[in-house]
């Protein structure tokens, strides 16, 4: 049969990560019992303090909100797990890792090259473009594991992405709207829970795709 | 009382003397108001883990009375933070007391 404490912590810790409840659960577990002796010594009876202590806790449901502003929830720890798995997958095939950085390598000379021979005009779309590919792909293995480089790499993938899709759809954007915004839209939740990750972990302990 | 958003800056008060757990935290909050901030204290380790998350609180296991227990201390930055809030806070109850007057 679930206590008082058993029901508040279930309702507090909806939708949290199983790290997250564990923790809650502790800490909540140690308080519960600290304001129930406190209230035994000052004359309640056992049922009386347990009901006084969970009172003080306070609406489970506000503190749900208030948990989930900054503890994982589980869709987090579970995109999370999700872009461990895939740099293990990467950083486990060195071809891969080699694949990755010689294509980055290749686009940029191939820019750098059409950037010489069809001149300054024409060409310094085409090495910007380049660079900005070339970036993307070699990003995971360039020293840009600390915050502020990490957001300057962010930064630069949004402008490249948004800028390519203006230059592909600026004539008819309006006519596809409906294609940008279905094809754009898991990129922007993921960044979305990815940045509300930054935000709920310490910095020392983000994994490398937070940085991404 | 309401007191939404001071809930941090009284935590960091608090802890600016010697560390402490949750529940210690939340009945000095009670008693240095003399009961007038009774807040709810489910809301008060939320509170402690976004300051963890902005380095101004770091936490560690301790034990009291035999029992294992969270402790929080403050950080430097926690100080530094606390410095500031405090001179906002007097700018600011200045500004409400010159509007409704001394009582």
């Amino acid at each position: 049969m679930m206590t008082r404490l058993d029901t508040w912590i279930k309702q507090a810790t909806r939708h949290l990560s199983k790290e997250s409840i564990a923790q809650v659960r502790i800490e909540i577990q140690e308080h519960h019992e600290l304001a129930r002796e406190a209230a035994m010594q000052d004359g309640a009876s056992a049922d009386e303090a347990d009901r006084l202590a969970i009172t003080a806790l306070g609406d489970p449901k506000l503190a749900n909100r208030e948990y989930r502003k900054v503890l994982l929830t589980s869709s987090e720890a579970r995109t999370l797990s999700q872009g461990s798995r895939e740099v293990q997958a990467v950083c486990s095939r060195p071809w891969l890792r080699r694949l990755m950085q010689g294509f980055s390598i290749a686009v940029l000379l191939a820019a750098i090259a059409t950037f010489l021979m069809s001149g300054a005009k024409t060409g310094w779309p085409v090495l910007l473009a380049g660079a900005a590919i070339a970036l993307l792909f070699a990003a995971p293995f360039m020293p840009i594991y600390t915050p502020p480089r990490a957001r300057i790499v962010r930064c630069l993938r949004l402008v490249f992405v948004l800028g390519t899709l203006a230059a592909i759809f600026s004539p008819d954007a309006l006519k596809w709207s409906w294609l940008l915004i279905s094809c754009l839209w898991p990129l922007v939740w993921t960044e979305w829970v990815r940045a509300s990750i930054r935000r709920k972990l310490p910095v020392a302990q983000w994994p490398k795709q937070l940085y991404l | 009382m309401n007191f939404k958003g001071t809930l941090p800056p009284l935590i960091l008060e608090t802890l600016i003397h010697e560390p402490s757990h949750g529940y210690r935290i939340a009945q000095r909050i009670k008693e240095g108001s003399r009961g007038v901030l009774d807040f709810k204290e489910g809301t008060l380790y939320p509170a402690l883990h976004k300051l963890e998350n902005e380095g101004l609180v770091e936490s560690y296991d301790g034990v009291e009375k035999g029992r294992p227990r969270r402790y929080y201390r403050i950080t430097k930055s926690g100080r530094a933070t606390l410095v500031r809030d405090r001179a906002e806070w007097r700018e600011l109850s200045q500004a409400v007391t010159s509007i409704l007057g001394e009582a």
